[in-house]
């Protein structure tokens, strides 16, 4: 089917077989790969993208549900060299390391903030549990939050 | 002047690879882009044991944008079988109709979409002639055989350990299990191959660039020169990618057969079956010791499942042995052959199950002698390694314990088990003895360096989270006198020149190495030119007082050539060397069998004059609700010295990362078996379970400082896999503690305290 998605502020026409996931449309049809594969289930977050401003599972939306709708990914967060102050934190605090659910565990962070739950480090520990890191940066992760979270808030 | 390599060793530095990694630009295998790719989607056994009599692809090839359906019949002829990860026979899986476990790939279905290869594979019919399959331990069928010592795996032993152990006035002897687990790396296990004419191309997640390309190369009748490898980060790996899997070959051949590039994606339960995993261990131990503490016996007895075709192990004891002051010491190590897939390397692979046993036993002997468990391993430790009398190259356990034990607060400790109490939570405090051998590999390395102060280095090193492109700038950096960011490091493709596997805890000391005599060579080839030439301020000075330094070649009486001058010198472009290092007590031949993928590597417990283990002390507060049995662990605290420490940042990262396993494998982690039909339950991350950010609290790491010239000349002990060790331990002692009660089977689950 043709469909036209709008992904980080651009629109992108696409020729798409109707069950193709978003996570498969960013990934094998826009080039877009920092959104990542870790289950294709919905139960790890690396594919975590924002839609209408909330963080949702593209591997779990379909491509054809979220026309008209616009799409925010990793890739579109720095404004050109300048990192987000969420990616610097990460950097930063060493909030990663093999970086493979950092993408989707990005797209969580600017989220658990812009939601209100980035307030103490137990509701930041909460409202991240739906993003897997199986190298085990959790406290980090939570460190960069807390570090992000008011720079975000400046602006 | 090697020693400058170590110059800005053990300051932290944000990654190299930082921005790549926030801003979704590192490219993981199936980023990579290639032009017009297939999908292949895998068809996989439903039985355990059997064999396959015949398939129906009528339904498959009816769907629109099918290409081509890979079978035994089709293709089984055109590689040859694969090797295990101890590079001996494993199972098979199109070669034959043979099916030697669930979940064995028995087809691959490739078409023009993801979507279209999906919908083929799952309308493969496959008829089967199954037979009943063993599953595990104790199973019908299942064979155990008494596994014979070779180089690899030695039986540990000395004195009479039976006459000692029914002599001694205290004694433990207990019976210990840990369960199978998978790595479940975030990454899925992709394969992308690309043909180009007689030359492929590899895409595939992969701790061994070069090991990869050999086993592909030699599975395909192939020259190795013509099959290339790229992996320029790994989604996370704990040793599932340590070792060539069957997957490859079928995509490559899939490849070769549509000449367009093919694309393979499996699912995350696939990742379950068709690469490795830890296998469930079975330990008989046995502790006796005098009444004030001392050791007077060890007997500790292994059982590992393995496949059917498969003798692979891990056999522990080869640790369990080396740990403690031990007069009378005795081991042994049996595999138990099942319908199962090869198990394999995974982290900390012979010591984080060995060591639950031992590091249990030991805090069950404490209870018994009536003793501080920390001071049972104080009276019990040496500087000498147990079995063969060679001195440790250096041994900070009890530094790591004091340090760890001050900084937990272990003072507080009520020895006595469910005298903790706060509010409805019983309290437990636990503690164990973690440890891991020091090893170094040879490696290659290309460096160049330019007139304007620009350094590269390129070596197919393995980005698998560790930091590996940082580690290697900072000892570039440090080495030519540069700034950190002045380095760029390649990594990740086997045309670069080959490190060993990023495997064991190896890879920053062999890569630091080959690194810093690079830089020696770059030094040395600049200090001769420098003091050669009649016109320039250090002619007829001696050569080796000439140091890289802030971006000069500098004098012992500060006299400074800038860069520009010193390489402009001797080079136009750049000034570049191609070296080698092989490690003191290795074949000067064990460069060479590099390139072909053969691994020497000096192990810390092959050699001639030292035994070589970092060591630390994992320490763990459980809280066990009074009536519902929850489990929560609010406080962890590992100490560890691992001799010279190259970037605290991301070491303390991988520490940390250890530590979540460690209690991950104590209370979250394994996999279930259907045992009637040998199959894996929980095959997905719902129900397999790992730690999530709500489930770790406070954790704390601290760094032992050790310098030891002994390992190796720059005194760096590995640090990815020691994090795990013994933390399955500490927690399991730590709910004895608070319960009184000694669970001896991981993981420990609710329905185990009630
Ligand atoms: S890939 Fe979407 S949740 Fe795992
Ligand atoms: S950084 Fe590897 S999974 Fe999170």
């Amino acid at each position: 089917m043709e469909l036209t998605l709008n992904i980080n502020g651009r629109d992108h026409r696409l020729s798409l077989d109707p069950r193709t996931t978003l996570l498969d449309a960013l990934r094998d049809h826009l080039g877009l790969t920092g959104s990542k594969k870790g289950c294709d289930q919905g139960q790890c977050g690396a594919c975590t993208v924002h839609v209408d401003g909330r963080r949702i599972l593209a591997c779990l939306t379909l491509a054809a549900a979220v026309q008209g709708r616009p799409v925010a990914t990793v890739e579109g967060l720095a404004h050109g060299d300048k990192l987000h102050p969420m990616q610097a934190a990460f950097v930063e605090h060493d909030a990663f390391q093999c970086g493979y659910c950092t993408p989707g565990q990005l797209m969580s962070a600017v989220a658990c903030v812009h939601e209100g739950h980035a307030h103490d480090r137990a509701a930041i520990r909460e409202h991240m549990s739906g993003n897997l890191c199986r190298c085990g940066a959790y406290p980090k992760i939570v460190d960069a939050i807390e570090d992000a979270a008011p720079k975000m808030e400046r602006g | 002047m090697a020693d400058d390599a170590g110059r800005l060793y053990g300051k932290p530095e944000v990654r190299i690879d930082g921005a790549a990694k926030v801003t979704g630009q590192a490219r993981y295998a199936s980023d990579e882009p290639v032009a017009n790719p297939a999908y292949a989607y895998l068809v996989t056994s439903a039985i355990s044991r059997g064999h396959i009599t015949g398939m129906d692809l009528a339904a498959a090839e009816a769907v629109p944008g099918l290409l081509d359906i890979l079978t035994h019949e089709t293709v089984g002829k055109e590689a040859k079988p694969p090797v295990g990860p101890d590079q001996k026979p494993t199972t098979t899986t199109l070669e034959t109709t043979q099916v030697w476990h669930d979940g064995q790939i028995i087809a691959v279905v490739v078409a023009d979409s993801f979507e279209a290869a999906r919908e083929a594979a799952h309308r493969v019919v496959v008829h089967y002639a199954p037979e009943t399959p063993s599953a595990t331990f104790d199973s019908p069928g299942a064979e155990a055989e008494v596994r014979k010592t070779d180089e690899q795996h030695k039986d540990p032993a000395k004195g009479d350990a039976p006459a000692a152990f029914a002599a001694a006035p205290v004694k433990i002897d207990a019976r210990y299990e840990t369960p199978t687990q998978h790595h479940n790396p975030l990454e899925l296990f992709t394969t992308t191959c690309v043909w180009d004419g007689p030359k492929l191309t590899i895409y595939e997640p992969t701790q061994t660039m070069y090991g990869l390309k050999a086993a592909v190369a030699k599975q395909l009748g192939m020259e190795p020169a013509d099959v290339r490898t790229i992996s320029r980060y790994v989604g996370g790996a704990f040793g599932s990618k340590g070792a060539a899997t069957s997957r490859t070959v079928w995509i490559a051949i899939a490849a070769r057969r549509l000449k367009r590039a093919v694309k393979l994606v499996p699912t995350r339960d696939q990742a379950f079956t068709i690469a490795t995993y830890r296998a469930e261990t079975r330990h008989h131990l046995q502790l006796a010791a005098n009444r004030d503490g001392k050791l007077q016996a060890l007997i500790h007895e292994g059982w590992e499942v393995t496949s059917r075709p498969s003798s692979y192990n891990v056999s522990g004891t080869e640790t369990t042995a080396r740990m403690y002051a031990c007069p009378n010491i005795a081991t042994k190590v049996n595999v138990v052959h099942a319908d199962r897939n090869t198990p394999g390397f995974m982290r900390a692979p012979p010591d984080t199950p060995y060591m639950f046993a031992l590091e249990s036993g030991m805090d069950e002997l404490a209870h018994e002698l009536g003793m501080d468990p920390i001071e049972l391993r104080r009276i019990n430790d040496t500087q000498t390694d147990p079995v063969d009398g060679k001195p440790f190259s250096s041994r900070s356990l009890m530094k790591c314990f004091d340090a760890a034990a001050a900084k937990f607060g272990w003072a507080k400790r009520d020895p006595k088990p469910g005298a903790m109490r706060d509010g409805d939570w019983l309290v437990g405090y636990g503690c164990a003895t973690s440890c891991y051998p020091s090893n170094i590999g040879p490696a290659a390395a290309r460096l160049s360096l330019t007139p304007r102060g620009k350094a590269v280095i390129q070596l197919a090193g393995h980005e698998i989270g560790t930091g590996a492109y940082t580690t290697v700038a900072i000892t570039v950096a440090g080495g030519l006198g540069l700034k950190v960011t002045d380095i760029q490091v390649f990594m990740g493709d086997s045309n670069l020149p080959p490190v060993p596997v990023a495997g064991g805890s190896n890879n920053a000391a062999s890569t630091a190495h080959v690194a810093a005599k690079a830089c020696e060579e770059i030094r040395q080839k600049l200090a001769l030119a420098a003091v050669q030439n009649n016109a320039g301020i250090f002619a007829g000075a001696d050569p080796s007082k000439l140091r890289l330094t802030d971006g000069a070649l500098a004098g012992p009486d500060g006299r400074r050539e800038p860069l520009e001058t010193a390489v402009g010198r001797v080079a136009g472009g750049a000034l570049e060397v191609h070296v080698e290092n092989v490690p003191e007590g290795l074949p000067p031949d064990a460069a060479a069998g590099l390139y072909q993928g053969k691994m020497a590597m000096s192990r810390g417990t092959g050699r001639k004059d030292v035994t070589a283990y970092a060591f630390g002390a994992q320490f763990v507060e459980v809280r066990i609700h009074a009536l519902t049995r929850e489990i929560r662990t609010p406080r962890i605290v590992s100490a560890f010295a691992s001799g010279t420490i190259v970037n605290p940042l991301t070491a303390y990262s991988q520490y940390m990362g250890g530590a979540i396993w460690g209690v991950s494998s104590a209370l979250h982690e394994a996999t279930e078996i259907d045992l009637r039909e040998a199959r894996y339950v929980n095959d997905n991350l719902a129900d397999y379970l790992v730690p999530v950010n709500a489930d770790i609290d406070h954790l704390d790491v601290i760094f032992v400082p050790e310098e030891d010239s002994r390992v190796n000349p720059l005194g760096i002990k590995g640090i990815g896999e020691i994090g795990i060790v013994g933390m399955n331990a500490a927690v399991a002692n730590a709910v004895f503690h608070a319960t009184g009660k000694r669970i001896r089977k991981l993981p420990i689950r609710i329905e185990h305290l009630l």
